[in-house]
């Protein structure tokens, strides 16, 4: 929950615990129990690891935990830029094709020199600073038309990014025509990317682990330490209110939907590189992960409600969901029903704490 | 209450995870998508195949989607199984394919390729790889060649409005993938070459305006309910009343064949006795194709796919595989092997008869 909602006095732990006994059996038992749903997706998430070390004990093996670590950083960035909307109660639904652009950009400057097919069939690749900065500029750009048409045109933002996903494909398949970007560059692929940083036992984690990291950090320090991210909880949770007291509202929503953008063309720039290539279907339906995985940890529609950890949670758990299954050996079409009823159920016990409140 | 509630779905969710049927997972199976018609007769009979050679497996789903698949793959190899069967979503980029590659031959695991295209070199980077499929460019060829013989047989009845061409319309399954744009290619070009040969016209596209000659599903699904939708569109505009009706469908398989056929029955065509029918052609020969739209009449013919073929070569070469033995021993002979990376399993036309 959001700085907006603790509000009562911090308490030390033992000062917690001499209240706790003071009460009498009843209440006891009401503390215990509201405790349990507020950590009820920690605590499913360490019911869940249980059950599946004790079925597949390679699960906890450090191939394994390396692969769900490396798989929650390459979706951690889109999910913690897409949360920024869904705190100012919209969604952005543009995400994944942006992603898929952003790949596509990066991809055709970074294509090695003389490459079989190479989509600029002269020219050697760019200097890996400059695309990355030009991939997020890409971001940046359709994430402030977003904002800019929620704010000055007061369209709900499921329109205004389902206008502009559409948009973002139609560009992409007309420049692109659709084609493959094969054959990158080492400078960007497996010496930067994709390059081990060290190993655990004989498992290599890469690059992007610690990218995504960095990334998550700047995201923190952005929601709790700018003013702009205090705005931002203050526009989500009552835009009204927020306007009456002298803030920005214009000006939040745009750096929202624009801030989202770059986390979405630096998703895209780690994603071509991941796949080894850029492909039409990159990005296909990652904003619906990253919205679940954001509503999974905590991040509410109800608006101006959210934390980075709850993100991180929430991502870590989808991913955790996923492997689980692949090692419980459960067959593809249960994943599905397995998937929704995880979003479903975790929604229901997230949105208690919130029906209790009011 | 509330609470009690809550409890009850949070449990529901931990039961929901551990009441699962455990299967051992030797081996796992990577599908391109598990809606596509084509593919789905192939993991029923390779799921009996499978069973009943006693090997364990799991079907995993990319729904079209590389970054699906390849992660699904990561995870699979971390969970150390004995065997990954491949059918890869991206058939157009190397990269791809070779990042899948280098993950299985890293680990050890012995990889196979089934179905949609894999390029030669990527395949024989690893000495325990493999590729099952089809001469993909023959489904075209052969396509092509039993459109020109069967205008051909009866040129008049089929020329409509009399102008002398046939006009024509072509559904392309997907952008990008090889197999649709070979097909899309060979279905044309060599119905022209029989037809010509003939001292006929070529085919004519039915809008001049369409630079590309075809119509894409953008979704690369091979969608049925796409190919309906764009014949919808087109009836509207192209009819008999205007001279301009299109005479001749093909499409590149058999859902967008069945799709164009549906579009045809609903403005009165292809429906039997003392209907126009308007030869329409795909490719797979799946049953539904078969049953429900070939034997009636309303389709005029396919190219089949050998489903069941494609199975018993997946399930034979997985045993060699997990035994360590020879990939492609014990190999039924109607399937040949190409250059040790490739097997062959053949087409055969089809009319329903």
């Amino acid at each position: 929950m959001s700085e907006l909602n603790n509000s009562a006095p911090k308490k030390g732990l033992a000062q917690k615990f001499d209240d706790f006994k003071a009460l009498d059996a009843r209440d006891k038992r009401s503390v215990i129990g509201n405790w349990l749903l507020d950590h009820a997706m920690i605590i499913i998430i360490v019911l869940l690891v249980i059950y599946i070390q004790i079925q597949r004990p390679a699960f906890l093996a450090t191939a394994s935990i390396v692969n769900i670590i490396q798989l929650t950083a390459s979706r951690l960035p889109i999910a913690l830029g897409i949360a920024g909307a869904i705190i100012l109660t919209g969604t952005d639904l543009s995400a994944g094709r942006v992603v898929g652009l952003g790949a596509f950009v990066a991809a055709i400057l970074l294509q090695k020199t003389g490459a079989v097919g190479r989509f600029f069939a002269v020219g050697d690749p760019w200097p890996v600073l400059i695309v990355i900065l030009l991939v997020l500029a890409v971001g940046a750009i359709i994430g402030f038309i977003n904002g800019f048409c929620v704010a000055k045109f007061k369209l709900h933002p499921f329109i205004v990014t389902l206008a502009t996903q559409l948009i973002t494909y139609g560009l992409y398949l007309t420049v692109s025509s659709a084609k493959q970007i094969s054959s990158l560059d080492e400078s960007y692929t497996t010496n930067l990317i994709t390059a081990p940083m060290f190993k655990i036992g004989n498992t290599p984690v890469m690059m992007y682990v610690a990218l995504a990291a960095i990334v998550t950090v700047i995201m923190w320090f952005i929601w709790n330490k700018t003013t702009f991210g205090k705005n931002m909880f203050a526009v989500g949770s009552n835009e009204e209110a927020a306007r009456v007291s002298g803030v920005n509202v214009t000006a939040v929503i745009i750096g929202v939907f624009a801030l989202a953008g770059v986390t979405y063309g630096y998703t895209g720039f780690v994603e071509a590189a991941r796949m080894g290539a850029s492909t039409g279907t990159i990005g296909l339906n990652y904003e619906l992960d990253a919205i679940a995985a954001c509503v999974i940890g905590g991040v509410s529609f109800v608006g101006g409600i959210g934390k980075i950890s709850g993100v991180v949670i929430g991502v870590v758990l989808m991913q955790l969901i996923m492997s689980g299954m692949t090692f419980l050996g459960i067959s593809g079409s249960i994943t599905y029903v397995i998937k929704g009823a995880v979003i479903l159920i975790a929604c229901a016990i997230d949105m208690r704490k919130y029906l209790t409140k009011k | 209450m509330k609470k009690l509630l809550s409890m009850v779905l949070a449990l529901t969710l931990v039961l929901s995870l551990s009441g699962v049927a455990m299967a051992e997972g030797n081996t796992q199976v990577f599908w391109y998508s598990l809606s596509d018609v084509y593919l789905s007769n192939v993991r029923t009979s390779l799921n009996a195949d499978f069973t009943a050679a006693g090997i364990e497996f799991v079907d995993q789903d990319a729904n079209a989607t590389q970054t699906t698949q390849t992660d699904q793959i990561t995870t699979a190899i971390a969970t150390g199984t004995d065997l990954l069967c491949v059918n890869i979503v991206e058939t157009g980029a190397d990269g791809i394919a070779q990042n899948v590659v280098d993950q299985a031959k890293a680990a050890g695991i012995p990889l196979l390729f089934f179905n949609r295209s894999i390029s030669e070199d990527v395949v024989k980077s690893y000495d325990k790889c493999c590729f099952i499929g089809t001469n993909y460019e023959d489904a075209g060829i052969m396509q092509g060649n039993m459109i020109g013989d069967y205008l051909l047989a009866d040129y008049e009845k089929y020329d409509l409005n009399g102008d002398g061409e046939i006009s024509y319309i072509m559904f392309k399954g997907d952008e990008a993938n090889q197999e649709a744009i070979a097909r899309t290619k060979y279905g044309v070009e060599n119905a022209d070459a029989k037809l010509t040969a003939a001292g006929k016209p070529q085919l004519k596209f039915y809008d001049d305006s369409n630079a590309q000659k075809y119509l894409v599903d953008q979704n690369g699904t091979w969608s049925r309910q796409v190919a309906q939708d764009y014949m919808t569109t087109v009836l509207a505009q192209y009819t008999e009343a205007n001279g301009n009706m299109v005479e001749l469908v093909i499409a590149n398989n058999d859902e967008m064949a069945i799709g164009a056929v549906t579009a045809l029955q609903q403005v009165g065509y292809n429906n039997g006795e003392g209907t126009v029918t308007i030869p329409v052609f795909g490719v797979d020969a799946t049953p539904d194709a078969v049953e429900n739209y070939m034997k009636p009449g309303f389709m005029a013919g396919s190219i089949k796919q050998d489903y069941e073929g494609m199975a018993e070569a997946i399930c034979t070469i997985s045993q060699n595989m997990i035994a360590g033995t020879d990939m492609f021993a014990n190999l039924n002979e109607n399937f040949t092997v190409t250059d040790g990376w490739k097997v062959v399993i053949p087409y055969a036309m089809y009319t329903g008869e």
